[in-house]
């Protein structure tokens, strides 16, 4: 075999490779298994502990280009907390999308919880431009910032919302980020007004977010398509009811997301390892003389 | 059968995916729609979700106790004087409040979110309490080399060059933790387009799940 053709290989070869490893598992689901990290536990740990009726903002930071990674977590965030009964303000800080992802997410979490009702047991306040400023403006009146729902209903005649008016009243943000505005809800929100914070950023910013985390300005860390795999394998097994809908046929999670990653991570690392494999070899063949 | 929706995003997702093939007329018209649907989105949602609800509601059903949200309103409208050349200079006054809003509120943040948390993290106990103060080691010892690193009014060599060699090594391990994250984040991506060809537009065109 001539190894020096392996070393030009077209780089469109590589994508037949890659195409197929994500798409093969799509369809033949293996069913990896997935372990769980620190962050992601601490995560779950802060929403397991708080009681029924409390109130959580769940912000969607993050729009359709990062949702194969965000969209998993805020739907396990959502189950977990309407599993427990725990009141969620749903907003929107993103603008390119933001507000799509909250109202898909939203109705598709709350359509598999019958018994909920909109503005007592979780309320979509809708998107806010400016995101630092509206942060900063909670803490003194969410209702000033929000003045409707997304459909235009006042505040004030929202139920839930009578007896929440700053971040006093919230116990946890949970933001779905994508870019920078989960790192404002954790340097911003939580350093200057003490509202715990947990974020899922995706995979590209997660890395940072490990600082926040360390230096407990964060109370939990779910690190791109993995977090939420492995939040959604702590909420199945705290709440065995979801199992059925997380094993609905065709419903995208990030369970089935991490087979495809692993398998991917695979053929990159095969790539990688033959490449430098063929390259040393090369290197020790002595060469012709011209 | 997939719906008109799903056949168009299946058609754009193609037409994006052809690029890797190489350019194209099909990737170049995707790309300018998801341009300009961008936009159209943003200024759709600005209005309907900020400006509406914030400004022109409150002013109109209310106005003697929201009167002041004119001059928010006014800052706004003053920043489109910049497309009128003879009172161009107008949006600069805009400019300089909103400048000076955020560079207020940014300072307080890095200070107070990021640089003393920061720092007093990295402020760590080394007598000796088992296998976490060699942790500890790591975090103080990474964070010095790092500083010595990017410090240069003294030449990298000697003591100095000994210990921004070792702030490199933790540099390259930083950044490979990055890059391997930033592998997981694209193919993530990947998977999402993947799912949807796959669940969403081919299976039921040929009626696997149907």
């Amino acid at each position: 075999m001539n190894l020096e053709r392996i070393m030009q290989v077209d780089r469109r070869i590589i994508y037949l490779f890659v195409a197929a490893g994500t798409i093969l598992p799509i369809i033949f689901v293996i069913g990896l298994p997935v372990s769980i990290t620190p962050p992601t536990q601490m995560a779950f740990d802060r929403i397991e502990n708080l009681k029924q009726g409390d109130v959580v903002i769940v912000s969607f930071d993050y729009g359709p280009s990062s949702a194969p990674e965000n969209a998993p977590m805020a739907d396990a965030f959502l189950r977990h907390c309407f599993s427990k009964r725990i009141r969620v303000i749903v907003i929107a800080l993103y603008p390119l999308g933001g507000l799509s992802e909250a109202v898909n997410e939203l109705n598709k979490v709350v359509a598999e919880f019958p018994d909920l009702k909109y503005g007592v047991d979780y309320v979509n306040l809708g998107y806010k431009d400016g995101a630092q400023a509206a942060m900063r403006k909670m803490n003194e009146n969410i209702h000033e910032v929000f003045p409707t729902d997304v459909q235009g209903t006042p505040i004030s005649r929202i139920p839930m919302m009578k007896n929440v008016k700053t971040y006093a009243d919230v116990k946890l943000c949970v933001s779905l980020a994508t870019g920078i505005i989960g790192e404002w809800w954790a340097n911003l929100v939580n350093a200057q007004f003490g509202l715990p914070v947990i974020v899922g950023p995706t995979a590209v910013s997660a890395p940072k977010y490990y600082a926040y985390l360390e230096a407990k300005q964060m109370a939990g860390l779910l690190g791109g398509l993995k977090g939420a795999s492995e939040y959604e394998r702590l909420v199945v097994d705290k709440y065995p009811g979801l199992a059925k809908v997380y094993a609905t046929p065709g419903l995208y999670t990030a369970t089935k997301g991490m087979d495809v990653q692993s398998i991917v991570h695979l053929i990159m690392i095969a790539f990688i390892v033959l490449g430098n494999v063929v390259y040393f070899t090369g290197r020790r063949k002595p060469r012709k003389a011209a | 059968m997939p719906s008109i929706g799903t056949w168009l995003a299946a058609f754009f997702t193609l037409c994006m995916l052809s690029f890797l093939y190489k350019d194209n007329p099909f990737f170049r018209i995707a790309e300018s729609f998801f341009a300009g649907l961008s936009l159209g989105y943003y200024i759709g949602i600005v209005a309907n979700q900020t400006l509406k609800p914030n400004l022109v509601l409150p002013l109109a059903h209310e106005f003697s106790t929201n009167w002041h949200l004119l001059f928010a309103g006014g800052l706004g409208v003053m920043l489109y004087f910049r497309y009128i050349k003879r009172v161009a200079w107008v949006s600069r006054w805009a400019l300089a409040v909103y400048v000076g809003y955020y560079v207020g509120v940014n300072m307080m943040q890095k200070l107070h979110g990021e640089v003393l948390p920061q720092v007093g993290d990295t402020m760590l106990s080394l007598s000796w309490n088992g296998i976490a103060t060699l942790w500890n080691l790591v975090m103080v010892v990474g964070v010095l080399s790092v500083l010595i690193y990017f410090y240069f009014s003294a030449e990298h060599k000697g003591a100095v060059g000994g210990i921004s060699r070792v702030g490199i090594w933790f540099l390259m391990i930083s950044f490979g933790a990055a890059f391997g994250y930033t592998v997981m984040g694209r193919i993530s991506l990947l998977i999402g387009r993947m799912v949807f060809l796959v669940n969403e537009w081919a299976r039921p065109l040929i009626g696997l799940i149907t």
